[in-house]
């Protein structure tokens, strides 16, 4: 079995890469992307975290193990599959206004 | 009927409370959609009704007294109903809680004003319907009606001073609502206010007096202010606030040392707190009753609809004050110098207000002085101590004063046949002869004009003469004289001067009343009428061209056409030929004349009810004797209060009331009649200056001008001038400075980057987490007395705390725990520095050191 430290470490590169990605790409989809890439991150560490300590979980001891951070990683794909909804409808509305997909354009409301 | 409502549990009353305020809700609210027909019947209903509870009632409460008086019980008999109790307040000197209850009570004195208010409320109801018909705000009109017949039963009926100030405050609020009804013309408007500005300085002084009352007495209800009234003169406590000290204000030397010293005083100014009460409500009765110094509002009321200036500005609103002095009669009493006062104020109110009659034109002007002088006598009446014989002239004055304003309602509504401008109709050179037209207005007219003036046997003859005769013999003396407090400081007596000087004002006053009143009835009834030529400047003109004489007769056969007269029932907007003499004046509907018939008829005979002269039936004076027998005590007779020496007065004084009389209506008749008006205008002409003065009313509006008004205007020019300058141009511009420059400064951050923000929320979430992953050692040191001080830890999430006394690096306890307290032990002026380390669930650890100081014990105060 893969130790634990490796899934978190993995986790962490990915986050990482997903918040350098979103402070330094400008194009919108690569920064959805980027979003993308860090909740999926959290969605690793929540499933190996799961996966190793099953018995723990929030509060609570359950003698054949709980699957709440497995769970929890499907709402999390629920919340993300709305969030881009949103985000890919913010970027067409954006390109219809500017022509354009780049967020250091989209600044109406700069001052 | 008696048993169904106990005397202490009357119920009924509600109904009487209710049905106005009933109607006044539901006109207020749904008038406009009810129509005309159910507001009247709506307002007719709610006024009958509640007149009729209130005849009922008064029944009742006469079985009540029989019973007493047949037990030889105490007959001064409440029938009283509790609604709730309203607040509580704390009573001065220790004595407890003082309740404050909605409580309303009919005894013999509110029992006759109740009968009065919903009686002659409803004929006034009835006779508006007709006289307001044609008004586009006929809904609003009979709401604030109903709702001042509801205010002037509460301020009647209730059972203490604050819900008597309610009232108070609502018959006020009507009255400025109704004085303002036609509100589109601005002086209407401004008179309406003038009259609610000057009742709340009077309001001022019932308030003061409240807060007196309740800390001397102890009591806010009449009973038990009538209870504890000795306080009032002898206080149950020691020092200098056993006394109401008036100067220097507050107490101690207000003045230091210097230029100003001079204005304290070896021994401060000071006042029984019985006087203080007194001349507090004093100074309310003069603002709601219109006396000097505060009358000046009445005169100006009447921009009000005339049912409303018979209803409130003469027949009931204007007497509540009369009506609270007789109901503080026991604290008014123990001042004889605030009775005298009352009776000055009275006195001298009636004489200024009937010279200032005499020569104004306006009818209703007229008669409104004639309300505030007779008004005056009333106060000349419960000053002097003559309570029942000042509230039978309030009796008396409500139904021939009311018949009078309704009559000059009438004759107004028939000038307004031919005049279309207010003024105009109201002025009685306008006027003249319209008894041929109006006779049932012209005989109510005269019935109430003979019980003003005091024709012998009407009932304006029989009150007035009972104030002159006690305002010459009356002589109100402390009942506490000699004893307590009194023995130290003494107490006034009133100067023998006194009575004779009240009873010639008040005789030449009557004098005036007859014939300002014959000379208002004169002008407009009898003679010829002079209203042809009014809005017709053609006809004026020829009448000029062809000689008078001859041209007014012909002007007066000209509209003897019988058909004429019939035919004017819509005289609003017809179009007239004007140089055509045009329509008479008419007569007015039944709806109007009833009301005036009915009130004539108590005008004339209502006298009869008390008719002095020391007759056998006294009905009103044995009546009301229950609600005064208390303070009778202080009601002595000069002469050393001797009784057969007043007996033998009573003949000789009355003929100075019925010389008034003769004496004004004979030079009225020989002025108006005899001699048609000459001689008035050569007094004028010879005396223009004088003339001009008293038709400008003394001056007195322009003197309140000048003074007062004139220093408000300018406190306000003065703060409006700080606004602008100080607070506009300054404050606030500084304020909008401040925050331009920080927006200038916060919009540069603001560069609408997506990045720059995210950035931004990165730094700031790593800080936040910083922030929560150190821990933050702080305490705070309380002094817990006997030398002890406790220093308590700041808590936070999975804290932990080890602490070190003693500050040598050695902590107590080698271990982390919850203890988050260290007690010390410290002697006067020692210090000790103390260390705590607070580990939190990472393991990180604060430090932070605490200097405790016991400061040193002081041996002297300085």
């Amino acid at each position: 079995m893969i130790p634990v430290e490796h899934y978190v470490t993995l986790s962490s590169l990915l986050f990482i890469i997903g918040g350098v990605g979103f402070l330094v790409r400008r194009n919108v989809l690569v920064t959805l992307m980027s979003i993308e890439v860090m909740l999926n991150a959290v969605n690793l560490a929540l499933v190996a975290f799961n996966r190793a300590r099953p018995w723990h979980a929030i509060g609570q001891t359950y003698a054949g193990g709980s699957h709440t951070g497995q769970v929890f990683a499907f709402f999390i794909i629920a919340a993300e599959a709305a969030e881009v909804a949103v985000g890919l409808a913010i970027v067409l509305a954006l390109y219809r206004l500017r022509r354009t997909v780049r967020s250091d354009e989209a600044d109406l409301l700069k001052n | 009927m008696l048993s169904l409502f106990p005397p202490n549990d009357y119920a009924l009353i509600a109904v009487i409370l209710g049905m106005p305020l009933l109607g006044a809700i539901v006109n207020g609210i749904w008038g406009k959609r009810l129509g005309n027909a159910a507001v009247r019947f709506m307002a007719l209903a709610a006024v009958g009704v509640s007149f009729a509870a209130s005849v009922v009632a008064f029944v009742a409460l006469a079985a009540h007294v029989r019973q007493a008086e047949d037990a030889s019980m105490d007959a001064h008999v409440k029938l009283s109903w509790t609604a709730w109790e309203w607040m509580h307040t704390a009573g001065g000197q220790g004595t407890g809680t003082v309740p404050i209850e909605i409580k309303f009570s009919i005894d013999q004195l509110s029992g006759v004003m109740m009968l009065v208010v919903t009686g002659v409320g409803f004929l006034i109801h009835l006779y508006a319907t007709s006289y307001m018909e044609k008004d586009k705000g006929f809904a609003r009109f009979f709401a604030y009606l109903n709702l001042f017949i509801f205010a002037m039963l509460v301020l009647i009926l209730g059972d203490n001073l604050p819900l008597l100030f309610v009232g108070w405050e609502g018959v006020g609020l009507c009255s400025y609502l109704l004085i303002g009804f036609w509100y589109e013309n601005m002086a209407n408007a401004a008179a309406g206010k003038k009259a609610f500005i000057a009742n709340r300085v009077g309001d001022f002084g019932l308030l003061c007096a409240m807060f007196l009352l309740v800390n001397y007495t102890g009591a806010l209800d009449w009973s038990g202010m009538a209870n504890g009234a000795h306080n009032l003169l002898h206080p149950n406590m020691t020092g200098p606030l056993s006394r109401v000290q008036l100067w220097p204000l507050g107490s101690g030397n207000v003045y230091p040392p210097g230029p100003l010293h001079f204005l304290n005083p070896k021994t401060p100014l000071t006042i029984s707190a019985a006087t203080a009460v007194s001349l507090a409500l004093l100074l309310a009765c003069t603002g709601k009753s219109a006396q000097i110094p505060l009358y000046v509002w009445l005169p100006d009321a009447m921009a009000g609809p005339t049912p409303v200036s018979a209803l409130i500005h003469a027949a009931t609103m204007v007497t509540a004050g009369v009506y609270l002095v007789c109901r503080m009669s026991f604290v008014f009493v123990l001042s004889p110098f605030a009775m005298m006062l009352v009776a000055i104020v009275g006195a001298a109110t009636a004489l200024l207000a009937a010279t200032i009659a005499v020569v104004q034109n306006d009818i209703k002007k007229v008669l409104a002085y004639s309300t505030v002088s007779q008004l005056g006598f009333m106060f000349l009446g419960v000053g002097v101590g003559a309570f029942t014989a000042g509230f039978f002239h309030v009796f008396t004055h409500a139904f021939f004063k009311a018949c009078l304003f309704l009559g000059a309602g009438s004759v107004i509504h028939a000038m307004h046949a031919r005049v279309h401008a207010d003024d105009e109709a109201q002025d009685i050179r306008n006027m003249g002869g319209l008894r041929k037209w109006l006779r049932l207005t012209h005989w109510t007219f005269a019935a109430a004009t003979a019980a003003i003036i005091g024709l012998p046997l009407t009932s304006g003859f029989f009150s007035k003469d009972e104030i002159l005769y006690r305002a010459f013999v009356d002589n109100p003396v402390n009942p506490e004289d000699g004893k307590g407090f009194l023995r130290k400081f003494g107490t006034f007596h009133i100067p023998p001067v006194v009575g004779p000087i009240l009873y010639g004002v008040a005789v030449a006053a009557a004098v005036l009343t007859a014939f300002y009143m014959c000379r208002l009835y004169f002008l407009t009834f009898w003679g010829e009428f002079r209203g042809w030529t009014v809005g017709r400047p053609s006809l004026l003109a020829k009448q000029e061209l062809a000689g008078t004489k001859h041209e007014r007769d012909h002007a007066l056969d000209a509209p003897h056409d019988t058909e004429l007269e019939d035919a004017d029932e819509t005289h609003e907007h017809h179009e007239e030929d004007l140089s055509q003499p045009g329509y008479p004046p008419h007569e007015s509907p039944w709806q109007m004349t009833v009301p005036l018939i009915v009130l004539a008829a108590f005008a004339v005979l209502a006298g009869w009810l008390n008719p002095g002269f020391h007759l056998p039936w006294q009905a009103m004076d044995h009546w009301l004797h229950p609600v005064f027998a208390p303070v009778s005590s202080a009601i002595q007779v000069r002469h050393a209060n001797d009784h057969e020496w007043a007996e033998r007065m009573e003949w000789p004084l009355a003929l100075g009331g019925i010389g008034a009389f003769a004496v004004g209506t004979a030079v009225a008749w020989w002025m108006y009649i005899a001699k048609r008006g000459e001689p008035a205008k050569a007094i004028a002409q010879a005396q223009p200056a004088l003339y001009q003065l008293v038709l400008d009313k003394w001056r007195v509006d322009e003197l309140y001008d000048a003074t007062a008004i004139a220093a408000v205007d300018s406190l306000a020019e003065t703060s409006a001038a700080f606004d602008k300058s100080i607070v506009d141009g300054i404050i606030a511009r500084l304020t909008s400075l401040v925050v331009a420059a920080s927006g200038t400064i916060l919009r540069a951050f603001q560069n609408g980057v997506v990045h720059v923000y995210a950035a931004t929320m990165v730094v700031g979430l790593a800080a936040t987490g910083w922030f929560f992953a150190v821990p933050h050692a702080n305490a705070t040191v309380v002094d817990a007395g006997n030398d002890d001080y406790v220093v308590t830890a700041a808590p936070g999430v999975g804290y932990a705390y080890r602490w070190d006394a003693n500050s040598d690096g050695k902590p107590e306890k080698a271990d982390f725990g919850a203890d988050s307290t260290l007690k010390l032990h410290l002697e006067p002026g020692k210090s000790q520095t103390v260390r705590l380390e607070v580990k939190n669930a990472f393991g990180f650890v604060g430090k932070k050191s605490i200097f405790v100081a016991h400061p040193p014990a002081q041996t002297s105060s300085l």
